[in-house]
């Protein structure tokens, strides 16, 4: 337990004191927080764009008018409907291109598009001028705000009040959702379904997690390897506690991050707990039962691959070399991102189920399942399958990470050594 | 007394190949025993073996008379063939370390790692990351870790290889005294002139076997000596000696003089030899008994074939 304890304690620190792991710790948070609010900072930073409506009725131009204004202050990016500064395509160009410009809040600015609204009977075409060609969303709503109008036009035509048709639009059956395993005549709300949406999030954060942390372990492992300082370990600990030692290391720097991570992302979700979804999220999200399973579930991920790359990169001398021999181990980590829909869209399917007993894939699918109300025999099950195959996995490689440091690496050694018992 | 090190039979395959074949040899507690031998003899394989890395096919290992088990390689210190550090460590926390991963206590580890490094003359560096160290530093610093726990069988594979003439004669002295506070220490190394001068034993391996395993001057005897003599002017120095008992053989000619191989039977005979040399009135202009190295004993004993690289 003491050489485990130091070889753990020692890839812990060596972890720790590099700058990859606090760049890991800060780049996390920083990008989640950016992915949050970078698109509003993105829309704000932007200039409010002008534009201009040039419409054979002027009640056409009123309703594009109106419904720019009435969310202007919502969706970036701004707009402002300006006085036309001309009345033909061919003579409001320059303003398009720049040559000249529009007053908008009190400096000049070219103008961002053009709408010209024509009228031939009930016909109505709008052509749009703009010099940016992949932004549509002024003239998709200058568009809906006609169609309102031409739609309430035909309808006041036929002898319908505006105000009624609005009603008769509006009409819609209320749905309610129950669970028969929840309180009597408790309809469903967002908050039941909110640990499904965390038990997929944490799913992904766990393979994430185990595809980023495995790969430390083997580009670690590699080289140790090469600068043969697994020589001198050897002659102190034995190749499993060796192994241990390198797998607890990690996971502890993989806790540390995901400590420092749930308090930072409980602390954002705490504030945020009073608030709609964000509330019932954060409720989901510190929910201890799966805070506890995210941590089992981890362990045994953890373990049953990085023990998996430990062994694979014993047997090689660079990263290069790891590449052929990794393949395989990659294609099966893979395939649990597969089961990700199809888990939260129905827990029990039985190729859920089905994947849920493979140990590779448990943790994976049962951090998906594991909101969704099992039975003991359905959430031990697997899990005890998944010990077992830890153990397994672990006592396998243990046995390739020798031949693999001490260079006896080939397919006849691997066999002799996976496949002998002891004395 | 019980042997540090036995070894018995010893065999390794890699693969199909007989690495180490049978292999026996001791090395007796307190002393300093090298096993030489060309690269890729199997000096290397042997050691690996005898510090619990490898695992023998045949043979046994005993370490302090008794077999191979954690508790013994405690009491080992090894210095791997290939220099292996963890750059990014301190060398005061890379000693303690390995100290502690041998058992010591982590005060006690610290404490012995001072005292290391400063015996190296490397407390300036003692909290410096590894890889800010020139190669020899870094080397040295492994080399403190491997005796850091205070060993009492120190197992030293190549400790020569890669270190200046400076910092060879550092190692050969830390050598010295190790064995001095009673330590047994073994070291591999292809550079005969550090076996000859360091070792109370040595045992050649060539080809995976073990040739010769005995004292220096055990091995030092199985080479005929011989004295190299030049002569001034026609003088026939081999009919000269003749009736003195001493085997001379014409060796052509250097400087312009005569030069003649003489036998040197006995450890008295280089005086008997330069006795008769005068009693005979030859014109010596040189006169220089052959002093026998490793090298020739090695020689006549494997072959000149199989010694391949060493030095």
């Amino acid at each position: 337990m003491r050489e485990i304890y130091l070889i753990a304690r020692r890839e812990y620190l060596a972890y720790v004191a590099a700058w990859g792991f606090w760049l890991s710790l800060l780049t996390a948070p920083l990008l989640l927080a950016l992915f949050a609010v970078g698109p509003m900072l993105a829309g704000q930073a932007e200039p409010t764009r002008a534009l201009a409506v040039i419409a054979a009725d002027p009640k056409d131009a009123e309703a594009i008018a109106a419904s720019f204004a009435a969310r202007s202050t919502e969706i970036m990016p701004r707009y402002v409907v300006v006085p036309a500064p001309a009345a033909t395509p061919q003579e409001i160009a320059p303003w398009l291109t720049g040559q000249k410009t529009v007053a908008v809040e009190g400096e000049g600015r070219p103008l961002f598009a053009a709408l010209f609204v024509k009228r031939t009977g009930e016909t109505v075409s709008v052509d749009y001028w703009s010099t940016n060609l992949t932004d549509r969303s002024a003239a998709d709503r200058a568009v809906r705000a006609v169609s309102e109008r031409m739609r309430a036009d035909a309808l006041s035509a036929r002898g319908l009040d505006a105000a009624e048709t609005a009603r008769i639009e509006a009409l819609a059956p209320k749905l309610e959702q129950y669970d028969p395993r929840g309180a009597p005549g408790a309809a469903v709300t967002d908050r039941d379904r909110a640990p499904f949406v965390v038990g997929m999030i944490l799913s992904f954060v766990l393979w994430s997690a185990v595809m980023g942390v495995a790969n430390m372990l083997l580009t670690g492992v590699i080289e140790e390897k090469s600068n043969k300082i697994l020589d001198s370990l050897l002659t102190s600990a034995s190749p499993l506690q060796i192994l241990i030692g390198k797998l607890l290391g990690v996971a502890a720097v993989s806790f540390t991050l995901f400590g420092v991570w749930g308090v930072l992302g409980g602390g954002a979700l705490g504030a945020a707990s009073h608030a709609g979804v964000a509330g019932d999220l954060a409720q989901a999200a510190l929910n201890p039962a799966l805070i506890g399973a995210f941590v089992v579930f981890f362990l045994g991920g953890y373990l049953i691959y990085g023990a998996l790359f430990l062994a694979l990169g014993s047997l090689c001398d660079t990263l290069q070399e790891s590449q052929s021999l990794l393949g395989p181990v990659f294609l099966v980590l893979t395939l649990p991102i597969l089961f990700l829909i199809p888990a939260f869209q129905n827990p029990q399917a039985p190729l859920v189920v089905g994947a849920s007993w493979f140990p590779f894939f448990t943790p994976f699918v049962m951090m998906m399942r594991a909101p969704a109300g099992l039975s003991p025999v359905e959430f031990f099950g697997p899990v005890l399958l998944l010990v077992a195959t830890v153990a397994l996995v672990l006592v396998g490689a243990a046995r390739v990470f020798h031949a693999g440091v001490v260079n006896q690496a080939s397919a006849a050694s691997l066999r002799r050594r996976l496949f002998a018992r002891k004395a | 007394m019980t042997d540090a090190l036995s070894i018995n039979g010893l065999v390794k395959f890699y693969g199909d190949k007989r690495a180490v074949d049978g292999v026996s040899f001791s090395a007796p507690q307190g002393q300093i025993t090298g096993v030489l031998g060309p690269n890729g003899a199997g000096k290397s394989t042997t050691i690996r073996t005898v510090v619990g890395i490898l695992t023998p096919d045949q043979g046994q290992v005993e370490l302090f008379g008794a077999p191979i088990s954690r508790e013994n390689l405690r009491r080992i210190g090894y210095l791997p063939e290939e220099r292996g550090v963890y750059r990014s460590m301190t060398p005061r926390a890379f000693i303690t370390y390995l100290a502690r991963l041998k058992g010591m206590k982590a005060s006690e580890a610290r404490a012995r790692a001072d005292v290391l490094l400063k015996a190296q003359g490397l407390s300036a560096y003692a909290h410096k990351r590894i890889k800010t160290l020139s190669k020899g530093m870094a080397q040295k610093v492994q080399l403190a870790a491997a005796i850091a726990h205070q060993p009492d069988l120190v197992v030293l594979d190549e400790p020569f290889s890669g270190l200046d003439p400076v910092n060879q004669r550092g190692v050969e002295s830390l050598v010295r005294d190790l064995a001095a506070s009673g330590r047994t220490v073994l070291f591999s190394t292809h550079v005969m002139e550090h076996a000859e001068r360091l070792c109370d034993r040595i045992v050649l391996i060539a080809n995976g076997r073990k040739a010769f395993e005995g004292t220096v001057s055990e091995a030092l005897a199985v080479v005929p000596r011989t004295a190299t003599i030049e002569t001034e002017g026609a003088f026939d120095l081999a009919a000269a000696l003749a009736s003195h008992g001493f085997r001379t053989e014409a060796d052509g000619e250097a400087h312009g003089h005569r030069k003649w191989r003489v036998a040197l039977d006995d450890a008295n005979a280089s005086r008997r030899l330069l006795a008769a040399c005068a009693a005979v009135n030859a014109p010596l202009a040189l006169y220089e008994p052959a002093r026998a190295t490793l090298h020739d004993a090695f020689v006549r004993i494997v072959g000149d074939g199989v010694i391949g690289d060493m030095e």
